[in-house]
């Protein structure tokens, strides 16, 4: 029976059927045991005896019931007793046989290929061991496609009856030939591949036109519906890549409760700022990282009435962005943030001109990055910047704020946070939500080491580029070319953190990696050289492996994954019996 | 999981040996780069494990490509089987010490990361166990944080499959339904797979983790028979060489459990040695006890690696 239970589940151990003992001083109560053990191991000293069942109690966790077993092999062994060590027969790996007709086929082929017509397929339920297994049987085909057919038997243990439609033709691989009171029959396995050469009867497609929120069209493929406000629009144009001239577009945003999204009207829009539309059948493309509505021939625009839909003003804030949300390619961003500090750069272009660019780091609540101006502005560090119209441009795997003129930003004389200390700003983001995101900075999280690469320790760096160099020698093409070069060596650790629902590989610079390890840059070259760097990795495995650490830095998240540049790392410092208090209380478990 | 993250790494699924040992539900990746799976009940998508256990078994087998490992590791629940292949030369060094130590008679607790592997039967009985990746020696401290780590794993399934049960099978209305996104794969597949059964018996190993890492004097127990005398594992002898094989392997392990069961069940290792005797195979043996005890039927496995006869 299942006991289906409300969220959060929380039972008792009264509810469940277990045996509820006390913890007994006496060691009587392993006679038992002990007496087996005996028996098998006619020398063994009761003391040790009675120790080893305690150790397993009580530090591997195994009860002496069980533990029985794991005792008896080691006192065996302990006695010179020979415990069957079997030697073993390996499994030829089964090679694959091709066939067109069953008359190929011999009694005990196995891992057969084979294009066959479904005729009939019929489940059954069979309940093995209380548990319910559908399995079925029916007829197949040989020679699908010409000629005079044979029909064999078939049992299905791999429940692909999604695959095995009557009337459809499949080409079954791994499967294989069981025979039995004198007739051959086809076992398609669990492993066996169903792969479907002609449908049996009609697929059926749906294609909704309900309209979405914009939130979940964001996240879509393909075509959407959506209704919306504009929140803004603007002609603009696209210069032809043949040279043939140019294409008038309009550009604009759209937004509704959930959220705002880009669009770009590839003809005639002629629906106002502030009015609510509903757009049929558009297509969502991705401009780098960021979705965009492209209205086309096949959209379909009408005006759309529902008196109840958030107003303008309302959906301006939902417009108002903050760091953490920013994405590679975004445009008309409006966001707030505080300047941390502001340097001027010039620069002479390739035309010739000398030209000035201004940068800085900025933060908010949620995280830093750079914001670069074109336009002249020198804000004082601490000053709180509204911009408007500000785009995303990715540098160095980061997101960067840019805007083309000094008209898109406000200067704020009232601010809007608790002014932000620059030296101590790291916003704690779960590991699973970091990989999700886009790439930040700014950012503390945490996860389980699960992999120490063997290139941990000391690395060379190449003079000219700084990449990681391999066997002294730079993969960049330039620098190979200068002829050989002398690495400099630098200090770094490669992990893997991993929550048990996301991972990301993990950077750790020398600095973080000197603290972390309680080694200095020479202190790790002695280990290494002490030590082989096979050694050192293991002493490395044996600190870190399974271990939870914290760690403070930068995210880069692309389609690869996630990669955490560290600025600081530290291990987690939590007793066991605290960990377990945190599950108990989150998940409601009474003991 | 949308494309474009498709080739990034596997995380690695905490779970108890139980949960992994009751799986027999694969799922081959199609691609040649595509990553296959093992699903359990509760609808975990196991591709990369971290698991952990006292040793209780290490062999070294040597084989035409070169030596090759199989280990045994206890945790509260059952036995997590892994392997180190003759192609991962980098951690025979580690897997040799680990031999020794096991071999001069010192049992240990370690933590794992491995890939999961699989193995089946003709009749789709199913094997499941790992191939290391690393792994480590470890206090008692650390493993009972994996104690915990796997509890709070596993409670998150538990509450996932609870939600799943009041829910139609398809990836929005679990999702509504509170399915977290990382298991609803995993949770469509198992549902569709897998027949009814008891989820209490998934709750005992983590209070008994709980329970250990609280330093709660509560001792908790799965009901289990008391071991009689005559449970005792036969004597074994060294095998030198398989005879040819005789009689059925089948046939083999029904007799044996005929002839030694005195109510308390005939051990997994007094089986396969049985099977191995008659000059069967130990992967064939192994591979019909899982058949006669998930497939015909005919032998039921009361409480972990203890077998009798379904009762007529």
């Amino acid at each position: 029976m299942h006991s289906i239970q409300s969220f959060p589940c929380s039972y008792r151990l009264d509810t469940l059927p277990l045996n509820v003992g006390e913890t007994m001083s006496d060691d009587g109560r392993y006679a038992t045991q002990i007496a087996v053990v005996k028996e098998e191991c006619k020398d063994a000293d009761e003391t040790e005896i009675i120790k080893e069942f305690k150790r397993y109690e009580e530090e591997f966790l195994i009860p002496p019931e069980d533990a029985l077993r794991s005792v008896i092999r080691k006192f065996q062994i302990a006695a010179g007793q020979e415990v069957s060590t079997i030697s073993s027969r390996s499994r030829p790996a089964i090679a694959e046989k091709k066939v067109t007709k069953f008359s190929e086929l011999k009694d005990d082929d196995k891992n057969v290929t084979i294009e066959v017509a479904v005729v009939s397929y019929i489940p059954k339920i069979q309940t093995v061991r209380g548990e319910e297994r559908q399995i079925a049987y029916g007829w197949v085909e040989d020679s699908p496609w010409e000629g005079e057919r044979e029909r064999w038997d078939f049992t299905d243990w791999g429940d692909h009856s999604q695959n095995l439609t009557p009337g459809s033709v499949v080409r079954l691989e791994g499967v294989s030939v069981n025979f039995w009171n004198d007739r051959r029959s086809i076992n398609i396995n669990r492993p066996s591949r169903v792969t479907v050469l002609k449908e049996g009867g009609q697929p059926v497609t749906k294609i909704s036109d309900e309209p979405v929120p914009i939130s979940e069209a964001g996240e879509a493929e393909g075509i959407v519906s959506v209704v919306a406000r504009v929140l803004s629009k603007k002609d603009d144009q696209i210069v032809k890549k043949d040279g043939s001239g140019t294409l008038d577009i309009v550009r604009g945003r759209l937004a509704d409760p959930s959220g705002t999204i880009g669009f770009i009207s590839w003809r005639d829009f002629n629906h106002e700022v502030g009015s609510l539309i509903k757009i049929d059948r558009a297509q969502i493309r991705r401009f780098r990282d960021t979705p965009e509505i492209n209205i086309g021939d096949l959209t379909k625009i009408e005006p759309f009435h529902d008196s109840s839909f958030a107003s303008m003003d309302d959906l301006q804030s939902v417009n108002r962005s903050t760091i953490s949300e920013l994405r590679d390619g975004a445009r008309d961003i409006e966001i707030t943030v505080q300047v941390e500090n502001w340097q001027a750069r010039t620069f002479t272009n390739a035309d010739g001109e000398e030209k000035t660019v201004r940068s800085g780091d900025v933060m908010d609540p949620t995280g830093r990055c750079r914001l670069t101006s074109w336009g002249e502005m020198n804000p004082e560090p601490g000053a709180f910047l509204h911009l408007k119209g500000a785009r995303v441009q990715f540098w160095q795997g980061s997101p960067d704020l840019v805007i083309d003129s000094v008209e898109q930003v406000i200067d704020l004389s009232d601010p809007p946070w608790d002014t932000i200390d620059p030296s101590d700003h790291w916003v704690d983001v779960n590991l699973t939500e970091l990989v999700n995101g886009g790439s930040r900075r700014g950012i503390r999280t945490s996860g389980t080491v699960v992999s120490i690469a063997n290139n941990s320790g000391i690395i060379e760096r190449c003079p000219e580029c700084r990449r990681v160099m391999r066997d002294g020698v730079c993969a960049e093409p330039r620098c190979a070319n200068l002829g050989p070069l002398r690495g400099e060596e630098d200090v770094r650790l490669r992990f893997v953190l991993d929550d048990g629902i996301s991972n990301a590989s993990t950077l750790i610079g020398k600095e973080a990696t000197e603290a972390l390890i309680g080694m200095d840059q020479s202190q790790i070259k002695d280990a290494i050289d002490a030590n082989t760097r096979g050694g050192f990795i293991a002493t490395l495995r044996e600190r870190f492996l399974a271990r939870k650490i914290h760690i403070n830095g930068r995210a880069i998240v692309d389609n690869q994954g996630a990669i955490l540049l560290v600025e600081s790392a530290e291990l987690d410092t939590r007793t066991p019996e605290e960990a377990a208090n945190e599950v108990m209380s989150h998940w409601g478990v009474v003991l | 999981m949308n494309q474009a993250t498709r080739r990034s790494r596997q995380t690695a699924i905490r779970l108890f040996a139980q949960e992994y040992m009751d799986a027999d539900l694969p799922e081959e990746g199609a691609g040649e780069y595509d990553p296959s799976f093992v699903i359990t009940k509760l609808g975990a998508k196991v591709n990369r494990a971290l698991v952990g256990g006292v040793i209780d078994r290490v062999e070294r087998r040597e084989t035409e490509s070169g030596s090759f490992y199989t280990a045994h590791l206890r945790d509260p629940t059952g036995t997590h089987r892994f392997e180190v292949a003759s192609f991962q030369p980098e951690l025979h060094a580690d897997i040799e010490e680990i031999l020794n130590r096991f071999e001069s008679g010192d049992r240990f607790l370690m933590l794992l990361v491995g890939r999961a592997r699989w193995f089946e039967t003709e009749d789709g009985g199913m094997f499941t166990s790992f191939r290391a990746e690393e792994f480590s020696i470890v206090d008692k401290d650390l493993y009972t944080h994996w104690l915990v780590e796997a509890s709070e794993a596993t409670l998150r399934r538990l509450d996932a499959f609870e939600a799943s049960m009041e829910s139609d099978l398809t990836p929005a209305a679990l999702e509504s339904a509170g399915v977290p996104s990382d298991l609803i794969d995993g949770m469509v597949l198992a549902r569709g797979h897998y027949g009814e059964f008891d989820t209490e018996n998934y709750r005992v190993g983590i209070l008994q983790s709980l329970s250990m890492a609280t330093g709660s004097d509560v001792i908790i127990e799965a009901p289990s028979p008391q071991p009689t005398l005559e449970q005792a594992t036969e004597p074994t002898e060294e095998v030198a060489q398989a005879p040819a094989p005789t009689g059925d392997v089948s046939e083999v392990l029904l007799e044996t459990i005929r002839m030694k069961d005195d109510g308390g069940g005939v051990d997994y290792d007094t089986l396969v040695h049985a099977a191995v005797m008659a000059g069967h195979s130990r992967e064939d043996a192994e591979d019909a006890i899982d058949n006669l005890r998930d497939i015909e039927g005919s032998i039921i496995e009361p409480r972990f690696s203890f077998f009798r006869l379904t009762p007529e």
